[in-house]
């Protein structure tokens, strides 16, 4: 990526669950300052594996880097605690929308600000996420477990927010969502970027999503980086059209009996 | 009906005390799925503490200054052992299997139990001189203790304080995020073995000032640390992981404990009183396997 600074640098980490699972092998990304990238790839790829080694979750599910080096801003992080990597900035939004189901929708919110203490400053915060989402300052005392499915992504989004995030690890927001909050969520994320300058990493199985929202973005295959490209060029990669957004050059029906699928898929993997 | 409501409020005032023991015991389980059984002598090391703190300060000062300065002590200890607990002997067994961390648990209760009689004395010992008055209160029919009088109002200070605790402040507030979901806490910061170590800090604190009160009441022996066991009749009545539970438990088997003493006990003499809360969790459980106030999975519809 040329010109910008990054703010994440991902190089060729390994990752290894249980110290026999080789989760990731190889995965390369850099996060431009003030970007949003996109990581695109099938289930069981590893994209999720990507962003708990970034906030260092992964050592809670006996996860390890083993090779390679996360940097932020320079700085390794791939050894320090979770709490640690919250500290300097980094918040991931944990995949299926994990509000604190007994704890009302503020009292998920002021958790979001545990690491930035008490007082005036959480009342501040609390006022600009009811801003993004004014649909949250209705349900504000409701218990989170009970309010609707889009209201409980942006509770999960609005707590990240009040951590004042330097970079957002995004999985899935799209999950299980109808269209319209879909569309309603990605503009807050967009303007998240544009107005509150939080870089973003988004995981998203919606590639066409996620390729108009995101510049540029990578793609993950079995635990490996096989291409990344701007928005634009991959929107025109036949591979991408053909697998990720189910588009064929022919406009016709795809025929299966097509053996170069499985060539050119085999050609990613090796 | 004299002597019901006699039975009823001795029973909530002797409740208190295990409601506040109980909410120690519940908060260990919430925050870190422990299952703990070492309760018991969790109160008897508190109880040893104040006893010994308070005979040595009480030459010094005022006896009921003496003895509230013993039982700020004991809860300074009491955090300081329940930190020192978490980190030496539960922090290993983080994501080990639950039936592990039991089994460390059952042995830290013989381990404690052994160090408290090499300490002090095995023999029943009470609080000399006598804090509360022998002189009981009368309100209306009802006679009432000065002690229990007095246990149940520093058990309800107590039970007030740790409520707004996590209600209120940042840790409380994180605490009960990380029994809620503990990676959604640990993506936001929130130490989760901090959390753990102040769930234990908080159960000692607890247990600690209940044994105090339970020795005022009956003297000072092993069988304060029986209480230890009562504790889980009453959690498991409210709801294993429900704080409200685990109060409103602990008076209920309070009330529960003195009326099957006071009517049952001429059919059946001998230990009605130390079965039936056992009993009564055993049916109660039949109807309502989540207690009182368990959390049951919120399902949205």
């Amino acid at each position: 990526m040329e010109g910008k600074e990054s703010i994440l640098k991902i190089n060729n980490i390994e990752v290894k669950y249980h110290e026999v699972i080789l989760v990731l092998k190889g995965v390369s990304i850099e996060v431009p300052g003030g970007g949003i990238v996109a990581l695109l790839g099938a289930n069981g790829a590893g994209k999720s594996t990507t962003l708990k080694a970034i906030s260092g979750l992964l050592k809670h599910e006996d996860g390890k880097v083993t090779d390679g080096s996360i940097e932020l801003m320079g700085e390794r992080i791939d050894r320090l605690e979770a709490e640690e990597i919250a500290k300097r900035g980094i918040f991931q939004i944990i995949e299926g929308r994990r509000v604190f189901e007994h704890l009302t929708v503020e009292e998920n919110l002021r958790v979001g600000a545990h690491l930035r203490g008490n007082g005036k400053a959480i009342k501040e915060r609390l006022e600009m996420v009811y801003g993004y989402f004014p649909r949250l300052k209705e349900v504000r005392n409701v218990t989170a477990g009970f309010i609707s499915g889009g209201e409980q992504q942006m509770t999960v989004i609005g707590r990240a927010m009040m951590a004042q995030p330097k970079l957002m690890l995004l999985d899935e927001p799209s999950m299980g969502l109808a269209p319209m909050l879909i569309k309603e969520i990605f503009d807050i994320i967009t303007m998240l970027n544009q107005k509150e300058k939080i870089s973003i990493l988004l995981v998203e199985q919606n590639v066409k999503l996620a390729l108009t929202v995101a510049p540029y973005a990578y793609v993950l295959e079995n635990g490996r980086i096989v291409m990344d490209d701007t928005s634009e060029k991959l929107k025109e990669n036949p591979d991408i059209r053909d697998f990720y957004l189910g588009l064929t050059d022919v406009g016709g029906r795809k025929s299966f009996r097509d053996v170069k699928h499985y060539k050119r898929r085999k050609r990613w993997l090796t | 009906m004299d002597l019901f409501l006699q039975l009823f409020t001795t029973g909530i005032m002797l409740g208190s005390i295990y409601a506040l023991v109980a909410l120690g015991w519940t908060l260990i389980y919430k925050c870190s799925g422990v299952l703990n059984l070492a309760m018991g002598e969790l109160t008897l090391i508190g109880a040893y503490v104040c006893l010994t703190l308070y005979r040595w300060l009480n030459p010094h000062m005022a006896l009921n200054l003496a003895f509230i300065m013993a039982i700020l002590f004991t809860l300074v200890i009491g955090a300081i052992l329940g930190l020192l607990t978490e980190h030496a002997f539960l922090r290993k067994m983080i994501g080990e299997p639950v039936l592990s961390v039991i089994m460390v648990t059952v042995g830290l209760s013989f381990f404690f139990k052994g160090t408290i009689f090499i300490i002090w004395n095995p023999d029943t010992q009470i609080f000399t001189p006598r804090i509360f008055p022998l002189k009981p209160l009368l309100i209306g029919n009802v006679v009432i203790g000065q002690v229990y009088l007095w246990s149940f109002i520093a058990a309800i200070i107590l039970l007030v304080v740790f409520v707004s605790f996590f209600k209120y402040t940042r840790w409380g507030l994180s605490m009960q995020a990380t029994a809620d979901d503990e990676m959604a806490a640990l993506s936001l910061g929130v130490s989760a073995k901090f959390v753990y170590a102040l769930a234990w800090a908080i159960a000692f604190m607890a247990a600690g000032v209940g044994g105090t009160l339970l020795g005022n009441i009956n003297g000072l022996n092993y069988s304060v640390g029986l209480l230890g066991l009562l504790v889980l009749p009453a959690v498991v009545l409210g709801g294993l992981n429900s704080v409200p539970g685990a109060i409103a438990g602990g008076l209920i088997i309070g009330v529960l404990q003195n009326l099957t003493g006071g009517y049952l006990d001429r059919f059946f003499p001998g230990g009605v009183k130390e079965v039936a809360p056992f009993a009564i969790m055993v049916i109660f459980l039949l109807f309502k396997p989540y207690g009182i106030w368990g959390w049951e999975r919120i399902e949205r519809v």
